[in-house]
């Protein structure tokens, strides 16, 4: 087996603060994307909600208004 | 059916031996290499990092560094890369997932 080999003191600290930065970095990106998403949904829902509403009184509109002889 | 789901859970121990005789001596070849490659630096060794890092700046300055040749370019690049990957493995742990945020 190759004998295991001596890394830079150089390297082994940038590794290992690159690690660190890294979890720095994402929890903080992550607790700052999350309420943005949160209010991202919440806009969505209400428009839904606004929406679904407009389509139900254009469909009964259309209903009302379709002439059929089957009626 | 439930024969075959019977047989399958009588055959999870011998399957679980087998994976741990298998994985056994590649993790201790993975530890013999670990413990003196992916050791974190002791205190000791973070004044050598900056050390390390004027010898590079001097080096830039003194021009030494336009002597490399493509072959030590190209492994220093490699191990660049390597040092920059370990910060998106850090970004995964802090956000807790591997691809993408989970808001």
């Amino acid at each position: 087996m190759v004998p295991p080999v001596a890394v830079s003191p150089l390297i082994k600290t940038a590794r290992y603060s690159a690690l660190i930065a890294g979890i720095v970095f994402g929890k903080r990106r992550y607790d700052e994307l999350k309420p943005i998403a949160a209010e991202e949904r919440r806009i969505e829902e209400e428009e839904k909600k606004v929406r679904e509403e407009q389509e139900k009184i254009a469909k009964a509109l259309a209903e009302a208004s379709e002439e059929s002889i089957l009626k | 059916m439930a024969q075959a789901v019977q047989k399958l859970v009588a055959k999870v121990p011998t399957l679980i031996g087998a994976a741990a005789t298998y994985s056994k001596p590649r993790l201790a070849t993975f530890w013999h290499y670990a413990k003196v490659e992916l050791v974190p630096p002791s205190p000791a060794e973070i004044p050598q990092a900056f050390i390390g890092i004027k010898n590079i700046v001097t080096g830039v300055n003194s021009g030494r560094l336009g002597q490399t040749t493509v072959k030590d370019a190209f492994r220093n690049g490699l191990v660049c890369t390597e040092v920059l990957m370990w910060f998106y493995i850090g970004e995964c742990i802090g956000k807790g997932g591997i691809v993408g945020y989970a808001v």
